[in-house]
C-alpha cells in the first residue's frame, strides 16, 4: 500500500484560494456571521473547526462563533440556522453527497458564503464560493492530516485578516442607482410558503412575495430565479 | 483613467491584493513546516511506531479493542483514528472506540468526579486486559491522559501516546509503553502531524495483519 500520509506534498496553488477563503470568511465574521461546520464523514473534522475559532490555540485571539452541525441531511439541518451573512463550512464530504450540494445551491438564497473542504471528484464551478480541494489519495484525506491543515489555515489566516479592520468591508460591487425591473438582475430565493398564483420565498434580504404566474404552482422548498418580484423559473437541484 | 474619480476603490483594491499574497505565502510557509515536520517525525520515530504498530497488531490478532481519547482538536484526532481503523475502505475493520464520543458520559464525569478523570473512569468500565489505549495531546501534560494511562497501565492495557513539544510528562511515564513524540514548536503543525502518524500506524498494523504473523480471531 502506498505511503500516502509521506506522500502528501505542499499546498501549492491552494494558497491562493485559501487566502480568498479567509478574507471572505473574516468579512462574514466581522460582520456578525457565524460559521456553520459540515461534516458527512465520521472523522469529527466540524467538531475539529468549532473547537479551533471558539476556543483560539493562541492566547489573545478573539473567540468567533463555529458551530459544528450534523445528523440527517444538510438541508433540513442547516435551514433553520443559517442566516444571512453567516458561513457554511462543508469538510469532509464527498461530491457524490447531493444533500450537501442541495444545501450550498440554497445558501445563495439564505444569503451564506460557501466553502468546501474536499478530495476526489471535484465540484462543478460555483457549487460553493470557495473551493480548497486537494490532492492525493481521497479516501486519507481526511486522515492523514491534510483536511486539518487546510483548516487550520483558514483559522490562521482569517485572524491575520481581522489585523486589517479597513479591509473587512467587502468593496461595493456599485455606486450608482440600478432599476431592479429594467436591469438583468435575477435572485435566487427559496419559496417558503405557495398558494395558486404567488408564493412566499425566502431571500437574503428576508421574505418577499413573489408573483408565480410565469412558471406555475410551486411548492415549499423550491428553489426560483426571482426577477422585479416575479418567479421566472425553477432552479434544478442535485438529485 | 478613473482613479481620480474613485481614488479610495484603487487603493482599498490594492491593498486587499497585498494582504491576499501575504496570506497565501504564509499559508504555504507553514505547509512545507508541516511537511518538514511530519518528515522528520516519520524518520525519528518510526522505530517506536514500528514496534507499537507491532505491538497493537498483536493485541487486534487477540481481539483487543482500541480505545482513543484525547482534548479538544486532539478529541477529533482521537475520533479519526478510530473512525480509520473501523474502516473506510476494504481493509479489514477494526474494533476501535473513542471516549470522546459521549457527551453524557463526559460531562457527568467532568461534573461528578473532575475533569482529570474523565478518561480513566471510562477506561474502568470498559477496557479490559489486551486493550488498547491510544492518547493524543499536543503539550504531553495533559492531566486527564496521564490518569488515563496510569489507569490503563494498571487495567493491562497497551499503551500508546502521541505527544507534542518535547513530549512532556508523557514522554518520561513509565505507564507508556510507546510514545510518539512530534518535536514540533506549533500546535497546529502537530496536530496534523499526529494525524498522519495514525494514518502510518493504520497502515502498519494491516500489513502486519495481512503478513499473516499475527491473524485477527
Amino acid at each position: 500500500m502506498a505511503d500516502t500520509a509521506q506522500d502528501a506534498a505542499g499546498i501549492g496553488p491552494l494558497a491562493d484560494d485559501l487566502a480568498v477563503a479567509a478574507l471572505a470568511a473574516a468579512r462574514r465574521f466581522g460582520g456578525g456571521g457565524t460559521m456553520w461546520c459540515w461534516s458527512s464523514g465520521p472523522a469529527g473534522h466540524g467538531h475539529h473547526v468549532a473547537v479551533e475559532f471558539v476556543h483560539p490555540v493562541i492566547v489573545g485571539k478573539r473567540a468567533l462563533p463555529a458551530v459544528v452541525v450534523d445528523g440527517g441531511d444538510a438541508v433540513s439541518v442547516l435551514r433553520p440556522l443559517v442566516r444571512s451573512h453567516d458561513i457554511i463550512l462543508i469538510v469532509d464530504a464527498p461530491w457524490s453527497d447531493s444533500g450537501v450540494r442541495s444545501a450550498l445551491r440554497r445558501a445563495k438564497a439564505w444569503g451564506a458564503l460557501t466553502i468546501w473542504i474536499g478530495a476526489g471528484e471535484r465540484p462543478e464551478p460555483g457549487e460553493a464560493d470557495h473551493v480548497l480541494w486537494v490532492g492525493g489519495d481521497p479516501e486519507l484525506a481526511g486522515y492523514d492530516g491534510r483536511y486539518v491543515l487546510l483548516y487550520h489555515l483558514l483559522w490562521e489566516l482569517t485572524h491575520v485578516c481581522f489585523e486589517h479592520p479597513g479591509l473587512l468591508h467587502p468593496p461595493r460591487d456599485c455606486d450608482g442607482p440600478v432599476c431592479t425591473t429594467c436591469s438583468d438582475e435575477g435572485r435566487l430565493a427559496e419559496v417558503v410558503r405557495a398558494v395558486s398564483m404567488s408564493a412566499t420565498a425566502r431571500t437574503p434580504d428576508g421574505l418577499e412575495e413573489v408573483d408565480t404566474s410565469i412558471c406555475g404552482p410551486l411548492e415549499p422548498g423550491d428553489l426560483i430565479l426571482v426577477h422585479a418580484g416575479t418567479a421566472l423559473t425553477i432552479v434544478d437541484l442535485p438529485a | 483613467m478613473t482613479d481620480f474619480l474613485y481614488p479610495f476603490i484603487e487603493e482599498e483594491e490594492h491593498d486587499a491584493a497585498g494582504l491576499l499574497t501575504d496570506l497565501a505565502r504564509s499559508a504555504r510557509a507553514k505547509a512545507e513546516e508541516g511537511d518538514d515536520l511530519r518528515s522528520s517525525t516519520l524518520a525519528t520515530e518510526g522505530d517506536t511506531i514500528r514496534s507499537a504498530a507491532q505491538d497493537m497488531a498483536h493485541r487486534f490478532a487477540r481481539g483487543g479493542t482500541l480505545f482513543a481519547f484525547g482534548n479538544g482538536g486532539s478529541a477529533t484526532d482521537a475520533t479519526a483514528l478510530v473512525s480509520l481503523f473501523r474502516g473506510p475502505s476494504a481493509q479489514l475493520p477494526l474494533r476501535a472506540r473513542s471516549l470522546v464520543a459521549e457527551p453524557a458520559v463526559l460531562t457527568a464525569l467532568g461534573n461528578d468526579v473532575g475533569f482529570e478523570l474523565i478518561f480513566s473512569r471510562q477506561l474502568i468500565a470498559h477496557a479490559r486486559a489486551g486493550d488498547i489505549a491510544v492518547g493524543f495531546s499536543t503539550s504531553g501534560s495533559s492531566q486527564d491522559l496521564i490518569r488515563a494511562f496510569s489507569e490503563a497501565r494498571r487495567l493491562g492495557l497497551l499503551t500508546v501516546g502521541l505527544a507534542g513539544f518535547d513530549g512532556g510528562r508523557m514522554a518520561a511515564s513509565s505507564d507508556i509503553d510507546h510514545c510518539i513524540v512530534v518535536r514540533g514548536a506549533s500546535v497546529h503543525r502537530i496536530q496534523e502531524t499526529q494525524a498522519a502518524v495514525g494514518v502510518v500506524l493504520w497502515q502498519q498494523v494491516h500489513g502486519i495483519l495481512a503478513g499473516g504473523s499475527e491473524r485477527t480471531r
